[in-house]
């Protein structure tokens, strides 16, 4: 890795370990492997949002050409939001693509995800489905992203009618995940998820 | 009856800025090798005859993308050598309207030197053309690092991060002291060629520019197309690297640092002359750069 990448990445690794945000445990990061070409990144999930009390993982890498173009980052935990992918945990955030600039730090990185989590942007969407439901049946979005949390994101509030639904696909022979998905996507109709796994 | 779209998908609305901006910024290169990997496409057997729903095309344009940007990397130098203006009026010999308009160039400048089309042009073409003149001017170079010295603190004030800011800054200053002690236009050279700094030595130009634009909000305002403020507008146009730089960002840059700039305007517009514009609006201008629709190259003038 260029020297000057090598030497960014240190310091802005310190500066988040140091920030105040780390100290409430609300952002953090950490090596993988013994460069910094690989980090891992954690984000607490906002107050009042249906990510609340639930910890993501991120995966960061740091390219040759560090700070000139941006980190790649992607969510490796599980999450059900419009501009994150349910499916491969790619982000779509204006920062991490055209908008980047030199000046913008892993801090600053992580805490316009955490933002982002609490100020989703429907209009530009990274996962269709999920931002039409955001936007056509936002009640259901908050329970589903709750649920999500719970499931996958540490979050111990769980919901029985959809933990009953998705056994129900279990029982059927349907993986647990599979199920949670399908389910979601169909606005927890079990006809139609079903309708959808098997056709 | 569900929806065909899967969970996990793009949406095909994506916003796609970055090719856009590709495509307009350094057009003639970019084009051209657009144009010609294409045509190189169709002799291959293995590119797909009909529209594919299993290949992502966002993808393909980024991989393309990418390999254009590599290819201007790896073969022109962020600053070229010094070449004789003759070469430019080669480069036109079949076009009619561009020699005879480089000809109107030829009695007042003699020299070019190109520059990496890599939407950085004007601000590295700047720097250099600005630290060579100023290896002639030491006195120059003594004001500049003064406003330098200064302009961090302002940059602060502007809300810029203080750790990112500083670093861009350190890095401006130890290249302007080395060559207070030991400069030459060698060093310029050798200082612009080399990626981090000549890269770091940009971004900060971008940070000045942006921290003008902001200042004079309200004048600038009147200026920013497509409904955005003037915050808006530099963190899309203005701080993001490789964004090509346009009037706005030449009136604040030039404005900002106190440094009189001359741009040529080559292209298919009417007359036999190259029009010209000075900035900012009279000053004596230290610099001379060469525009061609898309890019920014550097003039020499005779002396």
């Amino acid at each position: 890795m260029a020297n000057i990448a090598i030497q960014r990445i240190k310091r802005e690794f310190k500066e988040v370990i140091k920030s105040d945000e780390a100290q409430k445990c609300a952002i953090n990061v950490e090596l993988v492997g013994d460069d910094y070409r690989e980090l891992r990144g954690e984000i607490a999930g906002p107050p009042d949002t249906p990510y609340e009390g639930a910890t993501f993982q991120l995966e960061i890498k740091v390219p040759e050409t560090y700070p000139f173009n941006p980190p790649k980052v992607k969510f490796v935990t599980k999450i059900w939001h419009p501009n994150i992918s349910s499916v491969t945990g790619a982000i779509c955030l204006d920062i991490l693509k055209d908008q980047w600039a030199a000046a913008m730090t892993l801090r600053t990185v992580l805490l316009s995800l955490q933002a982002l989590l609490a100020a989703a942007e429907p209009d530009d969407p990274q996962d269709a489905v999920v931002a039409k439901q955001f936007k056509e049946n936002h009640s259901l979005f908050l329970q589903t992203a709750q649920y999500w949390s719970h499931v996958h994101a540490g979050v111990p509030k769980g919901n029985s009618e959809f933990a009953k639904k998705v056994r129900c696909l279990q029982d059927m022979g349907v993986g647990e995940h599979q199920a949670l998905v399908a389910l979601s996507s169909c606005n927890w109709d079990v006809d139609r998820a079903i309708e959808q796994l098997f056709s | 009856m569900f929806s065909d779209i899967k969970a996990g998908d793009t949406t095909p609305t994506h916003n796609h800025s970055s090719v856009r901006d590709w495509i307009v910024g350094d057009a003639c290169t970019i084009h051209y090798t657009v144009m010609e990997q294409q045509h190189n496409a169709q002799e291959s057997p293995t590119k797909p005859s009909e529209y594919d729903p299993d290949i992502n095309q966002d993808e393909l344009i980024k991989a393309q993308e990418k390999q254009i940007a590599e290819e201007i990397k790896a073969n022109t130098a962020m600053i070229g050598s010094l070449d004789d203006l003759s070469t430019l009026e080669q480069e036109y010999s079949n076009d009619p309207v561009y020699s005879g308009k480089v000809k109107t160039l030829l009695p007042k400048y003699c020299n070019v030197r190109r520059t990496r089309p890599d939407g950085n042009c004007f601000l590295r073409g700047f720097i250099f053309a600005y630290l060579e003149y100023c290896i002639h001017h030491r006195d120059e170079l003594a004001r500049f690092k003064k406003y330098l010295e200064g302009s961090k603190e302002e940059l602060f004030e502007m809300g810029f991060p203080k750790f990112t800011t500083e670093d861009f800054h350190d890095m401006f200053m130890e290249v302007v002291s080395d060559l207070e002690g030991s400069g030459s236009v060698d060093r310029v050279e050798a200082v612009c060629n080399d990626g981090g700094t000549s890269d770091y030595l940009v971004v900060y130009l971008r940070l000045l520019i942006s921290s003008h634009l902001q200042k004079n909000a309200e004048f600038f305002s009147f200026f920013i197309e497509g409904g955005r403020t003037v915050e808006e507008f530099c963190k899309q146009e203005v701080e993001p690297m490789y964004r090509e730089c346009d009037h706005l960002h030449i009136v604040a840059l030039t404005a900002a640092v106190g440094v009189g700039v001359r741009v040529m305007y080559l292209d298919r517009g009417e007359g036999a002359a190259v029009a010209s514009h000075d900035f900012p609006e009279d000053s004596t201008p230290v610099i001379h750069l060469l525009y061609r629709p898309g890019h920014y190259d550097i003039l020499y003038n005779k002396a």
